[in-house]
């Protein structure tokens, strides 16, 4: 049972006067900002530098990540440490299928949405039985095992010397993108999966996914079909995912096992969800682009010790912000209280 | 027939020591339900602590695993108090994110420090053997085998003999039930992760006597852990042991019948098949199963 982080707060939503403050960002003034902050992305890309959409696109694409992450993590409660697994397995649905078959990305990338539906349902029926840390295990397992198996088929994938994708000459099936074409094509992927999540937040799947979170066993009482409410969930995210996948494999041409089925992307993904707010509609975009901005200036002040920072960062953040910072804002600005010790006392023995 | 004798012996042998990387992970997990995901960096801790000692004053790695279970128990009660014990109440990913965030400080720390180069302790006598027949035993293999088991099973007569076993038992079992009983919950939190982190890094001296570390090679021992502790059960030292020689037999065994890495992708099948037939491990105790279950 997750206890609850607001315990000893109060918990009323109405004011002093009685009358009911408005939520932050909430309504007419979301939208609106939504809005404005999609029209800035779309026209943005003529005032920028190659280095900067690619730097841009990555954003885009670890939005999407955490998006579909947020699905099964953050909505249904369950911690998959093996979304990698779809992310790859779109990538090198993508890569044979222009590689090996000739087909053009249109076709591929389709292609490499429905393996990566299947894949989830097929996958799902077993390792959405357990819970907890055992499901994160699991699905950690199902992925390090499929790049294994990936990596030793050699006659498909190439094994570990990588799989090119015709991307240039005669024998290219579609024309590359450039770096514009694949900041747009990942901007449409990140407003995609962010309505979808915006979708599942409002119906009555997602509060589906919400009562599995807080307690499944009463769930299942309350009649939702936890199974169907989980796969499903674990299957949309799939999809996002495979398309991520899909397009990262075409945007980067020669793609190898080691890096599309990294565990490193999971764990980000992971952390870009959960800091920014998990089972929110804008927090995995807030921790998506902060991180992704936050790492690449680090990378580009602090050559050698980057990724030392970013692991304290990555610290300091989850001990500070266990709720993520969407939900602390929403909080604070509900309460006009903003305190960053009450989190760290929160959950401290 | 000599090629199967030689990769049987070699997998027991490394199993042994897999064993003792993995005990503490198992531990820890089975105690207080927290996955550390930097458990391979103690490991590899270790190992640059028994190098140092053994490069600028010449002490022998077996006597140098003694300091770094030292460095590294302080070093674990530390990380305890100071990092775990402030999300230990919060839902299961915080702590695997905070381990995540510690794992990727501690490995750039440790390239920042000594480089990424692969090193390995060199001594005098380690890589002579013994032959039985066809087979050949290195003596620093099986030492390490020997103190490996050794400790692993210290460890299980320490847990279940002593107060401070039984208390961490016991906090395992029902945390508040056991602080009702007078246990102070974070002392025996931070002792548990403390002693695991004490094992690693045994662990790790020898690892770095029988062969090769870079900083790069922790995320490895993390996983092999895993399937390990899956394998035993959470939290159960003799499922670790038992899981340990499992997993270095069947290492062994791939790496000498099968071509390429395919061994690693059975590995992690056979992980995914024991959590979805027997969540409990195959040594686990009901009990473990039905706590964790959170």
């Amino acid at each position: 049972m997750a206890t609850d982080p607001q315990a000893g707060k109060p918990a009323s939503a109405e004011g002093p006067g009685g009358a009911r403050r408005l939520g932050f960002l909430s309504g007419r003034a979301g939208w609106a900002a939504a809005a404005v902050a999609l029209l800035f992305f779309i026209a943005l890309p003529v005032q920028l530098y190659g280095s900067q959409q690619r730097t841009l696109a990555a954003a885009f694409m670890f939005v999407a990540l955490a998006q579909g992450w947020n699905l099964i993590g953050g909505f249904a409660g369950y911690p998959s440490f093996g979304n990698v697994v779809f992310f790859g397995l779109g990538g090198y649905t993508t890569a044979i299928l222009m590689a090996k078959a000739g087909a053009s990305f249109y076709v591929a990338l389709p292609a490499a949405a429905l393996v990566g539906l299947g894949f989830a349902a097929l996958m799902g029926v077993p390792v959405l039985r357990l819970r907890g840390h055992y499901f994160a295990i699991a699905t950690l397992g199902v992925a390090e095992g499929m790049r294994e198996v990936v990596l030793n088929l050699d006659g498909l994938t190439g094994g570990g010397s990588g799989l090119t994708v015709p991307a240039v000459g005669i024998e290219a099936t579609t024309s590359y993108p450039g770096n514009a074409g694949f900041y747009y094509m990942f901007l449409a992927l990140a407003v995609l999966a962010t309505a979808v999540v915006l979708w599942v937040s409002r119906s009555r799947f997602g509060y589906g996914l919400r009562a599995i979170n807080q307690d499944e066993d009463a769930a299942a009482a309350m009649g939702i079909d936890t199974t169907r409410a989980k796969i499903g969930a674990f299957a949309l995210a799939g999809v996002i995912t495979s398309l991520a996948g899909a397009m990262y494999a075409f945007q980067q041409v020669t793609i190898y096992p080691a890096r599309l089925f990294d565990v490193q992307i999971t764990l980000l993904m992971v952390v870009m969800a959960v800091i920014g707010g998990s089972g929110t509609v804008v927090g995995p975009v807030l921790g998506a682009l902060g991180l992704q901005f936050l790492s690449e200036y680090l990378r580009d002040n602090l050559t050698d010790y980057h990724t030392f920072v970013f692991g304290v960062i990555i610290v300091v953040a989850v001990i500070l912000l266990p709720q993520g910072l969407v939900r602390f804002v929403r909080e604070g600005w509900r309460t006009r209280r903003f305190s960053l010790l009450d989190n760290v006392r929160a959950y401290r023995l | 027939m000599t090629e199967f004798l030689q990769s049987t012996v070699y997998g027991l042998l490394q199993g042994g020591l897999l064993a003792l990387v993995a005990v503490g992970f198992s531990l820890v997990w089975g105690v207080m339900n927290v996955v550390n995901l930097a458990h391979g960096t103690f490991v590899v801790l270790g190992s640059y602590v028994a190098w140092q000692l053994n490069k600028s004053a010449g002490v022998d790695p077996f006597l140098g695993m003694f300091a770094a279970a030292a460095c590294l128990f302080v070093a674990g009660y530390a990380v305890h108090m100071l990092l775990i014990n402030q999300v230990i109440k919060a839902p299961i990913w915080m702590t695997l994110l905070l381990t995540f965030g510690l794992e990727l400080v501690l490995i750039n720390a440790m390239v920042l420090l000594f480089s990424g180069d692969f090193r390995s302790i060199e001594t005098g006598w380690a890589a002579d053997a013994i032959a039985l027949g066809d087979v050949r035993i290195p003596y620093g293999r099986l030492a390490g085998f020997l103190v490996a088991v050794g400790l692993t099973l210290a460890l299980v007569a320490f847990m279940s003999r002593t107060r401070l076993g039984l208390a961490i038992k016991a906090t395992g079992m029902d945390r508040d039930a056991a602080r009702l009983m007078g246990i102070r919950a974070r002392r025996v939190y931070a002792t548990t992760f403390a002693i695991a982190a004490a094992m690693a890094g045994a662990a790790g001296a020898i690892v770095g006597t029988v062969g090769t570390f870079s900083p790069a090679s922790a995320p490895a021992f993390t996983l092999q852990s895993f399937v390990i502790a899956v394998l035993g059960g959470l939290g159960n030292m003799w499922g670790a042991l038992a899981g340990g020689l499992v997993l270095g037999l069947v290492q062994s065994w791939g790496g000498q019948y099968l071509s390429g890495t395919l061994v690693t992708a059975i590995a992690f099948g056979v992980l995914v098949a024991v959590l979805i037939v027997r969540p409990a491990g195959l040594l686990g105790k009901p009990y473990y199963e039905a706590r964790v279950e959170i």
